[in-house]
């Protein structure tokens, strides 16, 4: 069972946001959708995502609200806020500069 | 961050506090919604339903550890927390009703004592004085080497007033009572004063309606206007809206009312015929005199004055005195004097200040006791719950979180406490202002305030943190491993915990003795101002005042006749033994000083003057008020007009002007260039009256007799000494005095004993609180023994077992844990009489007759402290003695 710390640590916080900045979701929904997407590399476990949903919303960034989902039951379904949406755009805009940074680095130890 | 991100945050944190249940069952709904949602993705993937369920619950991992971890996110851990040791320390609390009610109730004690006394002291002490700007109104006297505070002579109030540069006013003002009549019913005696312009001013006081006094009112001749309380012209006048410029009859002379001054005008108090501040006065009339301005020698005005902004007392004072000597270049009645410039607030509650603080001492170690009491409680139970706490320290409990465990149930206690304490506060705050002393200042800006209660909730609190961090701090030190392997039967928490605990008592005890030292002089104190002499015989006697009006009773010889008449009247009524007539009575605070007089054959010493304080008396006076005759005679029939001018004095004059001599037949006059009939010849020596019970000595006195009195004294006190019950003689009195002149008001009809005993109230009441809480003080400490010998000994009863395996009787172990009381008990009196000996200093003004070092007085308290750990360590002793040799044999 992989944790959190298994993520870069904050990454799974941007894959969660960029995950529902498309549309509402749920939290089983979100699980699958990133593994799918990662053709299955990353695989964020339940033990991870639930108390990182609820971190976002404790911080106001996503909004839970209730719903039939397509399975015809009731389930969480979370949103991005205004305050998310900036957010995203910070943790994006985070991420390429720490992945681009990794890469030169990287690079820089193969051409020596 | 946005406004509505913040709103989101509050609302979420708000929704996980206060929905805690809703919150918690959408978690779990949200949880088991994906557990199914995997479930059926495992069936669709062809497991059957169980295998499903079981794979997807495996994925899934401990549900209860999400939940946690979620609940984490929710970062209202430390309130969720906070509520829950709240609910844990309700329970243990509960689980232990004596524990909690014994520690409750002390800390309500001595919370609600502390919160009464400050609601005294926050009245009188701290709040401002109910004058615009009071800080910056002061009180001037005189001072000379005889007299420390004395009032001014009006010509050189004048010269002050006009030459000062201190101030922004200055005014006199004096007490003269007034009779009003022709108002409708009886004649009243209003308390009334004579007040320079600018009086008003001074206080910063406006009149509701009409004017202050003007300058030329002070002229002799124009000052018939006076200025009416609110009380006065609602009672007297029905309120009439037209009063200004209505004549009123005062002293059977025709007054101008110019104006009414609002309701709630305090009077600032003065010290010369005195009238206590917040007293009632009923009228006030402006300050007019004549005569030579370079005859200074008469002083009977009082002082005040309003500084200008910046300007210190000491600055004015030195203003004040640049003047005054220049002044006694001018002027020989000006020679002598310093002024003693005191602020209105000191001249008010000075009196009270050391008392009041030395109350809030008391009642402070009262609260310290209780803190170390409680802790010490705590600590015992901290003690036993010693497996408790190391099974959660093993189990994961941080440090902090034990920690504010144990500080949520000291909190509870004290909460507890200090909600209780506010209460008994409320209801001893009336019981203190209903029993404190006669003429305590400032009793009506006595009430609960916020500010009160702001107190009782701060050291509430303060204490529950004192009295639970040290418990808190020594239990959360335990060693889990230590603490589980010990396996309960010598879990003792260590011998630190043990010395910590003990040291606690030691400490209690030696502040109970300090505050049983206190009471104890406070008390010899008290005894010794009952048993001394006071001169006098204050039972069964009648006393009463009356004026007479200088206006129909000018003349010395009206004023005489009247008050013979009145006397022959008085002594005829049925039941009265001997009826008498002076300036005074005892203790009322009369101190008329004459100096400067001649005695003949003597000269005063370099620098002094002879002086005595001056009366006049009624034949029978002396016998009326029981003072006794020393030698020669009382005055009688003899002493008239004409005849030859007679004194008598008292005892200490006597002795001080004419040591070792018969002074019967000496003369003294009070002319500088006495004829042969200006000579007084002494007749009678009488016993020595002090002017208050608690003066150091008695002053030099004498009395002039009523029919030779060198000047009208027209308000004179009436003593009745009866056979029987004295209030019987009361319309007795009434009667006579209206059948010779029915425009007179008898006033201030007391029993002498009333007024003796009054002056006992401010030692009574120290005494009594003091006494109260040296009493609480003694039975925290008592518990507090008892606590740690009886934890001892429960702790001990395995080796008291082996002990009496070993021949140990019973004797021997009563005596071994006696004495450990006992032990505990003698070094908290060494520490308690050491520090009674360094602070015992503060007491000295509050005693009479006593040293606050007082040695049979520590001897007492040592012995009381002793005594009390004895009866407190028995009852475990007892215990000890049935420890079973058996039992701890078969331990081992």
């Amino acid at each position: 069972m992989s944790k959190p710390s298994d993520l870069i640590q904050g990454t799974l916080d941007l894959l969660i946001l960029k995950t529902i900045a498309l549309e509402p979701m749920h939290g089983w929904a979100i699980a699958k959708r990133i593994q799918q997407v990662s053709k299955e590399v990353l695989q964020v476990t339940q033990g991870a995502l639930y108390p990182a949903l609820h971190r976002l919303e404790q911080q106001g960034w996503v909004r839970g609200t209730w719903r039939e989902s397509e399975s015809g039951r009731e389930a969480k379904f979370y949103s991005l806020t205004k305050a998310g949406r900036v957010q995203l755009d910070k943790e994006l805009e985070q991420w390429q500069r720490l992945s681009s940074a990794v890469v030169l680095v990287i690079n820089a130890g193969q051409e020596a | 961050m946005t406004a509505g991100r913040w709103w989101d945050v509050v609302r979420m944190r708000f929704r996980s506090l206060t929905k805690r249940r809703r919150v918690e069952t959408e978690l779990d709904k949200e949880l088991r919604y994906h557990v199914e949602r995997q479930t059926e993705e495992n069936i669709a993937a062809g497991m059957n339903a169980r295998e499903a369920r079981e794979a997807a619950s495996r994925i899934f991992g401990g549900v209860s550890q999400i939940e946690e971890e979620c609940r984490d996110m929710r970062r209202t851990q430390y309130l969720e927390n906070f509520s829950q040791d709240l609910r844990y320390a309700v329970r243990t609390l509960g689980k232990n009703p004596t524990f909690t009610v014994v520690i409750v109730l002390t800390l309500a004690l001595s919370i609600g004592a502390n919160s009464a006394i400050f609601g005294v002291i926050d009245g009188v002490l701290l709040k401002p004085l109910p004058y615009p700007q009071a800080e910056r109104i002061a009180r001037v006297f005189y001072r000379s080497t005889a007299y420390p505070k004395f009032p001014l002579n009006p010509w050189d109030f004048l010269d002050f007033r006009a030459r000062n540069r201190s101030f922004e006013g200055f005014a006199v003002y004096t007490h003269a009572d007034m009779q009003l009549s022709g108002a409708g019913g009886d004649p009243v005696k209003l308390s009334a004063f004579r007040i320079s312009s600018g009086y008003f001013q001074v206080l910063g006081l406006h009149p509701a309606m009409g004017r202050e006094f003007d300058f030329s009112e002070e002229r002799p001749g124009n000052g018939n206007v006076v200025i009416l309380s609110d009380r006065v012209w609602r009672n007297q006048f029905g309120a009439t809206a037209d009063i200004l410029g209505k004549k009123v009859l005062l002293e059977s002379r025709p007054f101008t009312v110019v104006g009414v001054m609002p309701p709630g005008v305090d009077h600032p108090g003065n010290s010369y015929n005195s009238v206590a501040y917040g007293d009632t006065v009923d009228a006030w009339t402006p300050f007019t005199f004549d005569g030579n301005p370079n005859n200074r020698g008469s002083h009977y005005v009082e002082g005040i004055g309003r500084l200008k902004p910046g300007v210190t007392e000491e600055q004015a004072a030195a203003d004040f005195n640049g003047l005054m000597r220049e002044m006694a270049t001018q002027h020989e009645g000006d020679k002598g004097w310093t002024i003693y410039m005191v602020p209105l607030f000191k001249e008010i509650v000075g009196p009270v200040h050391k008392m009041l603080l030395v109350l809030l001492g008391a009642v402070g170690l009262v609260l310290l006791i209780a803190c170390v009491n409680a802790a010490n409680l705590l600590l015992a139970r901290a003690a036993a719950r010693h497996r408790e706490v190391a099974m959660r320290a093993a189990l994961g409990a941080s440090r902090g979180r034990l920690v504010r465990q144990m500080l949520a149930e000291s909190l509870l206690v004290s909460v507890l406490g200090g909600a209780l304490g506010a209460m008994l506060a409320i209801v001893g705050l009336r019981v203190l202002v209903a029993f404190l002393p006669a003429g305590f200042p400032r009793l009506d800006a006595i009430h609960m305030s916020g500010i009160v209660f702001g107190f009782t909730a701060a050291i509430a609190l303060a204490t529950g943190l004192i009295f639970g961090l040290v418990p808190a701090v020594q239990a959360s030190r335990t060693d889990p491993q230590q603490g589980l392997r010990d396996g309960g039967r010598s879990s003792t928490g260590g011998g630190r915990q043990t010395r910590l605990r003990a040291a606690l008592v030691v400490g209690e005890v030696g502040l109970a003795c300090l505050l049983l030292v206190g009471a104890g002089v406070l008390l010899r104190s008290f005894v010794n101002l009952l048993k001394s002499d006071s001169g006098f015989r204050p039972e069964h006697v009648l006393t009463a005042e009356i004026a007479l009006p200088d206006a129909t009773y000018k003349a010395k010889a009206a004023v005489a006749d009247f008050y013979t008449r009145m006397l022959a009247n008085l002594s005829a009524l049925p039941g009265t033994r001997s009826a008498a007539a002076g300036t005074d009575l005892p203790w009322t605070g009369y101190d008329e000083n004459m100096g400067g007089f001649t005695i003949e054959g003597k000269t005063p010493p370099p620098n002094e003057e002879f002086h005595a304080r001056y009366h006049t008396a009624s034949p029978d006076y002396f016998r009326a008020v029981g003072i006794p005759l020393v030698r020669g005679r009382f005055f009688d029939e003899r002493d008239k007009k004409d005849s030859q001018r007679t004194l008598i004095i008292n005892d200490v004059m006597a002795r001080r002007y004419w040591p070792g001599e018969d002074v019967i037949g000496k003369r003294i006059t009070f002319d500088d260039n006495p004829k042969e009939s200006d000579w007084f010849t002494v007749v009678g020596v009488v016993g020595d009256v002090k002017d208050k019970p608690e003066s150091a000595a008695a002053e030099p006195a004498f009395w002039w007799p009523l029919m030779q009195q060198p000047f009208p004294f027209r308000s004179m006190t009436i003593a009745l000494r009866a056979n029987g019950d004295p209030t019987l003689l009361t319309d007795g009195v009434r009667s006579v005095v209206r059948k010779l002149d029915p425009s007179l008001a008898v006033a201030h009809v007391k029993l002498m004993d009333k007024i003796a005993d009054e002056n006992f109230s401010t030692p009574r009441f120290a005494l009594f609180l003091v006494g109260l809480f040296a009493g609480l003080a003694l039975v925290l400490a008592a518990i507090g023994i008892y606590g740690v010998i009886s934890y001892s000994v429960s702790q001990r009863m395995h080796e008291f077992g082996m002990r009496v395996a070993l021949g140990a009787s019973s004797g021997n172990l009563l005596g071994m844990v006696m004495r450990q009381g006992v032990l505990l008990a003698g070094i908290g009196v060494v520490i308690g009489i050491g520090s009674a000996l360094l602070f015992g200093g503060v007491l000295d003004s509050l005693l009479y007759g006593v040293s606050a070092r007082d040695p049979l007085t520590l001897i007492g308290v040592g012995a009381l402290a002793v005594v009390t750990a004895t009866l407190a360590s028995f009852p475990s002793a007892r215990r000890a003695t049935g420890a079973d040799p058996m039992t701890s044999l078969r331990a081992e």
